[in-house]
């Protein structure tokens, strides 16, 4: 029994790990309406600025701090350079951002390898915690907290601030947002600048769990995108219920049935399709 | 109509012709472009006349492959594999279907994508089946009753024909009343659905349709190849095809053609300089998205539309599709 009880927590580590990722990536799709592919592109760099960033001896949280910084940056750039010059096609913005996972993807194999590495632990983490009989890392404990913090955060962010307020008017109504007089473009660059980052952010606190390796990116996109049609388009809620559902099933679909833990989460989100097309938060939307 | 035939003299010209301009080499490689070129069609018609951009097409195309793969294993017969290469992708695209076009737009997008990534995981987790990560040989032999196909011009001219057989049935199908309810469809939903046109009926028969072909193009290049692996399913698998039909021009048949053909070339010719193919396609897809002109078949519509204006003749009509063409992408 006790061995379920270390994995759930594993599940739920990895769920958050999905939850940043998927957070950026619901909201860039419920405000700019575009389904961001470079998304997994950007957690795995995340994760590789980090892996160089401590290979110059910094240590693990300055390395996560500024890698974040840089995701966020590449961000801005790729933003403000490409998907804006597409404003309002958004097709063509989606097929844009697919073009940069080849570029992206590409580009860190030349840069880096196509070894696997992992990111070692930080050591103020490297322990366990002993309750009874089960063993619990302590780094996993961390990934779990940090997510539920930021999950609050994005809630306050959310429902108590201006800035809150007008990225939910963005996701329900665009056009009115810009005809109110809010600067449409800026908040569009700020969004996908805060999605590049909590991916960068999930890609250097998954490092240790995940390691790194060539197509994770698509990995983790795949993952994310079901988290997203699961909770639903512009929730942030939707996508923490529902990472931390995928990631459970993951992990414990792992043990039960080693080869059919994709197919059972497929056929999760199959069955909220089924019953809430919208996925589990979302709101309908007349298109 | 005159045109169309034009169109299809010159496939038949180009595909009995091209074997004497070509090497050994020249011909696997137009080959391989038939096949593709018969998946980027089905891939067009789905983008192309139905507004459903799929990002999990390859999937289909897998399905075709492994079917010839492994149920070449149990029975040796080139009609009932790539006739059961068909069934099952279509019935697949039919169920699956079913379910996806409940949903619009980017949800397809997406789901479409995750269920390629399934079959891409499923592929490499059932060993049993499908020979996991290293894939399976095709053993079936392509004997169509009077004695094995094996030399590359034979194999050539059987994907010719299959690609010429395909395109003309696509014509056909595009021009009938179903085509373009479907093309009805994709342009105002709400309107064909006003006008009492079972508008998710007719959705579903598009995609089984493209499914199927897909299949069909997979059971082919399971013949070709006669080997199979996890990354036919892959999602940028999937993406290049996508990139075949932007690449030549979305909203045409012959578009997605054009573009299979490019790309492999293209393909071939980079990798032999350069590992870096994928940077380079990445940037290709990019710079072409970004200057918006859409696909060579366009570019083609604007040099005759040029040429038009410049002479004064009285034409404008038939500028007028290619600019509607042009708003399928946008």
């Amino acid at each position: 029994m006790s061995i379920y009880i270390v994995q759930l927590l594993t599940g739920v580590a990895y769920g958050m790990l999905y939850f940043m990722i998927a957070a950026g990536l619901t909201i860039i799709l419920g405000v700019m309406n575009v389904v961001n592919l470079a998304h997994g592109a950007f957690f795995l760099l995340g994760t590789y600025f980090a892996f160089t960033f401590m290979s110059l001896h910094l240590n693990f949280w300055l390395a996560l701090l500024l890698a974040v910084i840089v995701t966020a940056i590449l961000g801005i750039i790729i933003e403000k350079l490409l998907i804006n010059k597409l404003y309002g096609k958004e097709l063509e913005q989606v097929l844009l951002t697919f073009g940069l996972t080849f570029v992206i993807a590409d580009c860190a194999k030349w840069i880096w390898g196509t070894e696997m590495q992992t990111i070692a632990v930080p050591e103020l983490l490297n322990s366990s915690i002993t309750i009874g009989e089960m063993v619990f890392p302590a780094y996993r404990l961390f990934v779990v907290l940090v997510g539920c913090i930021l999950a609050v955060i994005l809630w306050y962010l959310e429902s108590r601030t201006r800035v809150g307020a007008i990225i939910r008017a963005g996701v329900d109504d665009r056009a009115m947002v810009a005809a109110l007089g809010i600067n449409v473009r800026l908040v569009f660059t700020g969004v996908f600048a805060f999605g590049a980052g909590l991916a960068g952010l999930s890609g250097v606190l998954g490092g240790p769990l995940i390691g790194m390796y060539t197509g994770m990116d698509s990995d983790i996109l795949v993952t994310s995108l079901i988290v997203v049609v699961i909770g639903g388009l512009g929730s942030w809620k939707g996508s923490f219920v529902g990472a931390i559902l995928i990631g459970l099933i993951e992990t414990l679909g792992k043990i039960w049935f080693p080869s059919l833990s994709m197919l059972i989460v497929f056929l999760l989100m199959v069955v909220v399709l089924m019953i809430r097309p919208q996925g589990l938060y979302g709101k309908v939307v007349s298109q | 109509m005159k045109n169309n035939l034009f169109i299809i003299l010159i496939l038949i010209i180009s595909v009995s012709g091209l074997p004497f301009l070509l090497s050994g080499f020249g011909v696997d490689l137009a080959t391989e472009i038939y096949i593709m070129a018969i998946f980027a069609m089905s891939l067009g018609l789905l983008m192309g006349f139905a507004g459903m951009v799929s990002l999990g097409h390859a999937a289909f195309f897998a399905i075709g492959a492994y079917t010839v793969a492994i149920l070449g294993q149990f029975i040796n017969n080139v009609y009932i594999l790539i006739l059961s290469a068909i069934i099952i992708a279509g019935l697949i695209a039919l169920l699956t279907g079913s379910l996806f076009i409940r949903t619009s737009n980017f949800y397809f997008l997406m789901i479409t994508l995750a269920f390629g990534q399934l079959l891409y995981a499923l592929a490499w987790q059932l060993e049993n089946w499908t020979g996991g990560a290293d894939g399976m040989r095709v053993s079936a032999t392509l004997d169509f009753g009077f004695g094995e196909i094996a030399s590359p011009l034979a194999i050539y001219y059987l994907m010719g024909i299959a690609f010429i057989f395909v395109y003309i049935l696509l014509k056909l199908f595009v021009n009938s009343p179903a085509g373009r309810i479907i093309k009805g469809i994709m342009e105002n939903p709400s309107r064909m659905a006003a006008l009492g046109y079972e508008v998710r009926v007719y959705k579903l028969l598009v995609y089984s349709l493209a499914g199927a072909l897909a299949g069909f193009a997979g059971s082919l290049y399971g013949y070709f190849n006669m080997f199979v692996s996890p990354d036919l399913t892959y999602w940028k698998f999937s993406g290049e095809v996508m990139i075949m039909v932007i690449f030549g021009g979305v909203g045409t048949l012959i578009g997605p053609v054009l573009g299979a053909g490019l790309f492999i070339i293209l393909q071939n010719f980079i990798s032999s300089y350069t590992e870096r193919w994928q940077l380079i396609l990445g940037a290709i897809l990019v710079l072409l998205v970004l200057v918006g002109k859409g696909g060579i078949i366009h570019w083609f519509g604007y040099f005759k539309e040029k040429f038009i204006i410049r002479k004064g003749t009285k034409n404008v009509e038939t500028s007028k599709p290619i600019e509607e063409e042009r708003e399928v992408i946008t």
